[in-house]
């Protein structure tokens, strides 16, 4: 019983770090301690999956979706009122920690159940309880048919715990937990319809692609804990600078198993190949997941690790490579992906890059900024994009779509807005954020100017493949889906069918349910992609040059303590910068125009004549082909090896053979005695023991 | 009440089954288990937190001419073995007792010796009696394979018998050489006692050849690669509550004799021989690793992960640092809560695939079973170490511990992590998802397997939010049992020291 009596929660209340007994001198009259909304925002979507998991099958008509809603919607609202608790403090006073109880505190290993609640935590929770919530209300409808209805709301809010899990961690255990957790949700949702092979087979190799990067995380702890004897973060940042030498291979290894751990959770090259494929999940799995929540991590992780990698400048200069390549190989290949959603998956990835490079910088506000307002228009696309594959009955190829300006004109208008921003022109909230982040990068100069100068590169790809979707899903000859819809019928399948393999499917558990949905029918769609498309105009406001900063003065206690904290760009090179970023984005967006629209048939001239390029592209830089020659393949054949021929020659034949050779010649004779094996063993123990126990008695004597 | 009752009752009940009549063999021998599960809960109560010595102590001179005790304890060491024997064993006899079984009454008999020479092994504090409890351990094994195994059972318990005699051999040997040269190096008279044995020193000598006769026996019965030769056939044969209790504690005796006697006994050999020690886990976790990937039986999975799995432990043994061992003694009790549901799983998989344990032959199983798919997700999330799992904490700490020692050999274990999450999706995928096999019926778990397999998942749950549950009973005991062989192992090598600053 004692153990229970230790499980007496013993600090719910919040502890200051930086100074334990003097609160805020502006604390104002709050509903709760931020610790404990931040406790409340980890309970509601746990709560959910569990009162979901255990009704199962109880739950009448649409009730888990609502329950799931509702569950992320309070989430949202506790994170809030953390916001508003945590502005009631000084900005000095605004890093909390609450311990719930002990989680491994043993042998000198100090992980509890804790979480730390300051700036950057907040602002993170506050964009993924709030995109979720739209989300689950989108999938309410989207997922209405489908038999599988109460399972995917528990997976949709089990993963929403693991992110926010992931964020509100306080130390580098449970943040590899939630980290885990949110690879784990994503591969069950990803293979949601299990009965596709395409999707187990795309569940796995995320799953697989997650652990490597669950693995780095591990490392990077054991490398952390072995010289500053402590898991937790703060004691970690605090010991940071004093332990290690500046830049020493120590710190910068860390820092590199760090950014593996971050490049595999955000699908940055060469960890990315799970990404794509990822896209078998159903479409508002695509929204939550690969677009506004999950793949961010790896920009939060660095933000939140900063510390170390700016006392390892090695490590942050590979992080800045790294999401600058990635930028670059994502847009091209999005250029050429002819399904709809690989080409927002693809995008995703640029854009990851982007605030990848920022974070690795030093951009930090500006990379965050990104990231939220990325979370507004990505998940507002792939919404969008949901509702077109609901028009198509499933289908996700966007050589088959065509002119659904007329059938579709609130999704026509969403998909814009989403795409503009994305593209980034004025005023459009995409247009401040990345602007931002290479605004900061010229302003740092040298080598960081050519990583910004390719970002300006990746913007004008940007504007050519978003439009390529526009061009060609929304405008152009109606197709016969479009039409039919223009006439009030919404297309059907006649026999269902999976999108990549042309399998046939029944809609049972397992596969897709049959109905499909378009936002032009459905409320709760309509409402949250009109949230959404609202944000992705105005929500890039709040931070513009020279005349508001407030993403960045809310997150400036969290990285007070960076080298980078003074660096200002300052209002006129700002404004410059987003000139040439609108400049370049009309040019990419009037090339798309040229490309599909004026002169329809120059993409199959590009095609020929640059084939090569095509095929290297639409084979997307051949890296799935080398993973599978470099690792798959040697694993599988050395498994093959161990198992047939190894256990079977070495193991059964050698070894076991040769000693069974030996007993079979002396159990002949036993046999021959009529006696069992058992009688055998006990009268050849009894001997071997007085004979060892009368040799040594003799001998000690 | 003493640790006697604690592991001499299952005997009681299994000789009380073999009397019962027919009908109520299964009861009775079911109602046994489950109070000597509440014995045992009922000793992890009374356990008194922060000590590092023997609790419960039972002390009486056996065979005075020999100086062997009938010495029995519990300290942070094997309270939780303890626990878990008993759960394992009560819900193996659960699913044993819904079902019918040829020649009931010696079918319960051998599941009760084997219960009560488990909790004998692990309460042992007499090398002598641990000897003994370890041999008679196996008979009821031999027993089941021979009698209510399929397949190849003569050969599985021909290979059984045959690598088993070895190791208890040496192990007997190496035994008795440590009684009586302890005594002769040190003129007292003869003592078997572990508490005696450890404040007699052997010389180096003597304690390089008796370790590697210990380490034989126990690398034998955990099994590790290359002793693993009995165990395709072994797991195949016997039938699947032995398998479990197999599989989930009787190989834990092995690796928790390491904690128990090898490294407290012989701390100049266990950090003379930690390299290699370390080499035969990491060799064994990667081939097992391997050939969980590829081997086309759901069964023969779980059972070479169960090789890795154990590696493992052994590795976080012979980091010798306390870091290590916790994590291996945290892992034996996560090892055990996974693998005995894993092969309930296999089973229930198994008889919706038309009775075939071939991957080919699966698919689909969770079509028509969300309950078992749901379950057998859980375990298998918890089998791959997830993090959030207790297993995961274990395997944090079992590496941090070889970390600590040999930076090298636990970045290279770290395959060993990776490979279980391909190997035991692997398994997951293609029993229950993708499409339906052409034999596979899928239907709800019926009660006994959910009475079986619900349970543990349960403590699987618990034990994922609070997993300081494994590691407070045992830390003190553990530092105790270490902190010889990690004296001698800084005596022996100096570490290289990372120049920082």
């Amino acid at each position: 019983m004692q153990n229970l009596a230790s499980l007496r929660v013993p600090a719910l209340d919040a502890s200051f770090c930086r100074s334990p007994t003097r609160p805020g001198p502006f604390k104002a009259p709050a509903l709760m301690t931020a610790t404990t909304a931040a406790w409340l925002v980890l309970l509601c979507p746990i709560v959910g999956t569990m009162l979901i998991a255990v009704g199962y099958a109880r739950w009448p008509g649409r009730a888990a979706g609502w329950l799931a809603t509702l569950a992320i919607g309070l989430s949202f609202v506790f994170s809030v009122i953390a916001l508003a608790s945590l502005l009631g403090h000084s900005p000095d006073h605004r890093q909390l920690t609450s311990t719930l109880w002990n989680y491994d505190f043993s042998a000198g290993v100090d992980a509890k159940l804790q979480i730390l609640v300051d700036p950057l935590s907040v602002f993170m929770i506050l964009v993924v309880s709030g995109v979720s919530t739209l989300i689950h209300l989108y999938s309410v409808t989207y997922m209405n048919q489908d038999r599988g209805f109460s399972r995917y709301f528990s997976y949709l809010n089990y993963f929403v715990f693991s992110m926010l899990l992931l964020i509100l961690a306080g130390n580098f255990l449970l943040l590899i937990v939630g980290w885990a957790f949110v690879g784990a949700a994503s591969y069950l949702l990803i293979s949601f319809w299990y009965r596709r092979t395409t999707a187990t087979r795309a569940g796995i190799k995320a799953f697989v692609i997650n652990v490597v990067g669950d693995v780095g995380l591990v490392i990077a702890t054991f490398i952390l804990f072995k010289h500053t004897g402590t898991v937790q973060f703060l004691g970690v940042f605090h010991a940071v600078p004093h332990t290690f030498a500046h830049n020493s291979t120590p710190i910068v290894l860390a820092g590199l198993l760090l950014l593996v751990g971050a490049f595999a959770k955000s699908a940055q090259v060469p960890l990315h190949t799970w990404l794509p494929d990822a896209m078998e999940g159903p479409t508002p799995v695509s929204a939550l997941i690969h677009a506004a929540t999950m793949v961010t991590a790896g920009v939060y992780l660095i933000a939140r690790t900063h510390v170390i990698f700016e006392w390892a400048p090695t490590a942050a200069d590979v992080g800045a490579i790294g999401g600058c390549l990635t930028l670059v190989v994502a847009a091209t290949v999005a250029i050429v992906m002819t399904d709809i959603k690989r080409v927002i998956a693809y995008s995703t990835m640029s854009q990851i890059g982007y605030m990848i490079m920022g974070v690795s910088v030093g951009a930090y506000s500006a990379g965050l900024f990104h990231l939220m307002t990325h979370a507004f228009f990505k998940a507002l696309l792939f919404m969008a994009a949901g509702s077109i594959i609901g028009a198509m009955a499933g289908d996700q190829s966007l050589d088959r779509m065509s002119g659904f300006r007329r059938a579709l004109p609130f999704t026509f208008v969403c998909f814009l807005v989403g795409g503009l921003a994305l593209s980034g022109l004025p005023p459009f909230s995409g247009w401040l954020s990345k602007d931002d982040i290479i605004a900061f990068l010229d302003h740092r100069g040298g080598f960081f100017l050519v990583l910004g100068i390719i970002g300006y590169a990746g913007a004008l790809l940007t504007g050519i493949y978003t439009f390529r979707i526009i061009f060609r899903a929304f405008f152009g000859e109606p197709s016969p889906e479009a039409r039919e819809l223009e006439h009030g019928h919404l297309a059907h399948a006649e026999v269902p069918r999976n999108p990549m393999t042309g399998e046939e499917e029944d809609t049972d558990v397992g596969f897709p349910g049959p109905g499909h949905f378009i936002a032009e029918r459905e409320w709760p769609m309509r409402i949250a992609m009109g949230a959404l498309a609202v944000l992705a105009l105005i929500g890039g406001l709040v931070q513009v040059p020279g005349i508001d900063d407030a993403v960045g003065k809310f997150l400036d206690p969290t990285f007070a303590d960076s080298k980078f904290a003074h660096v200002q760009v300052k209002a006129g090179p700002a404004w410059l910068g987003l000139v040439v970023g609108a400049v370049i984005a009309v040019i990419g967006i009037s090339l798309a125009y040229r490309i599909w629209i004026a002169q329809p048939g120059t993409s199959v001239r590009v095609r020929e004549r640059f084939g090569a390029a095509y095929v290297f592209l639409s084979h997307k830089w051949y890296f799935d082909e080398l993973i599978d020659f470099a690792i798959v393949r040697p694993a599988l054949w050395s498994g093959r090896m161990v198992e047939a021929v190894l256990e079977r020659s070495l193991i059964s034949g050698l070894v076991t053979g040769g000693t069974s050779g030996a007993v079979r010649a002396g159990s002949a004779a036993v046999r021959r005695a009529q006696t069992g094996f058992l009688r055998y063993y006990a009268a050849l123990m009894i001997v071997a023991l007085s004979g060892v126990a009368l040799y040594f008695l003799l001998s000690s004597s | 009440m003493t640790l006697s009752i604690l592991i001499w009752l299952p005997l009681a009940v299994g000789l009380l089954a073999a009397l019962a009549p027919r009908p109520l063999v299964g009861q009775v021998s079911a109602v046994g288990s489950l109070a000597t599960l509440g014995v045992a809960i009922s000793f992890l109560v009374r356990f008194k937190l922060g000590h590092a010595g023997l609790q419960f102590v039972t002390d009486k001179m056996w065979i005075s001419a020999l100086g062997i005790h009938y010495k029995l304890g519990l300290d942070g060491l094997n309270v939780a073995l303890v626990v878990l024997t008993a759960i394992l064993f009560s819900v193996s006899i659960v699913w044993c007792a819904m079902r019918e079984w040829d020649r009931p009454r010696s079918f319960y008999f051998h599941f009760g010796l084997a219960e009560s020479a488990v909790l004998g092994a692990f309460c042992a504090q007499d090398l002598a009696l641990f000897v003994a409890f370890f041999d008679l351990m196996l008979i009821p094994f031999y027993f089941m394979v021979g009698m209510w195994g399929s397949g190849e059972r003569v050969r599985a318990t021909t290979k059984l018998v045959i690598y088993t005699l070895v190791g208890s051999f040496f192990m007997l040997a190496a035994a008795i050489a440590t009684g009586v040269l302890a005594a002769g190096d040190n003129h007292t008279s003869l003592n078997f006692a572990l508490s005696a044995l450890r404040g007699l020193p052997l010389p180096h000598a003597s304690q390089d050849w008796i370790f590697l006769c210990f380490a034989f026996a126990f690398l034998v019965k955990m099994p590790l690669v290359p002793f693993h030769g009995w165990l395709v056939d072994g797991y195949k044969s016997m039938p699947i509550p032995a398998v479990a209790v197999f599989s989930g504690v009787v190989s834990k005796v092995a690796a928790y004799g390491f904690l128990r006697i090898v490294l407290p006994l012989f701390p100049y050999a266990s950090a003379h021989f930690q390299t290699l020690m370390l080499l035969i886990a990491l060799v064994s976790i990667i081939w097992g690793t391997l050939a969980a990937f590829t081997t086309p039986d759901a069964r023969l999975v779980v059972a070479y992960s169960s090789v890795a799995q154990l590696s493992f432990i052994t590795l976080g043994i012979f980091s010798l640092r306390p870091t290590g061992a916790q994590g291996a003694l945290l892992q034996m009790l996560n090892h055990g809560l996974v693998t005995a549901p894993l092969f309930f799983i296999v089973a229930a998989a198994a008889a919706r695939a038309g009775g075939s344990e071939l991957l080919a032959d699966m698919g689909g199983i969770a079509f028509r079973a969300p309950v078992l798919a749901a379950l057998a997700l859980i375990v298998t999330l918890a089998t791959l170490a997830m993090p959030g799992s207790s297993n995961f904490v274990g395997e944090f700490m079992i590496l941090l511990g070889v970390f600590q020692a040999k930076s090298a050999i636990s970045v290279i274990a770290f395959v060993g992590v990776v490979g279980a999450a391909v190997y035991a999706l692997r398994l997951f995928i293609t029993a229950f998802h993708n499409r339906t096999g052409p034999n596979v019926a899928s239907r709800e778990l019926a009660l006994p397997d959910v009475a079986a397999i619900a349970p543990i998942v349960l403590i699987i749950l618990v034990l994922a939010f609070y997993p300081q549950f494994g590691l407070r009973r045992s830390e003190p005991s553990v530092r105790a049992a270490v902190a010889p062989a990690q004296f001698q192992a800084g005596a022996l090598g100096t570490p290289r020291r990372v120049a920082l600053r």
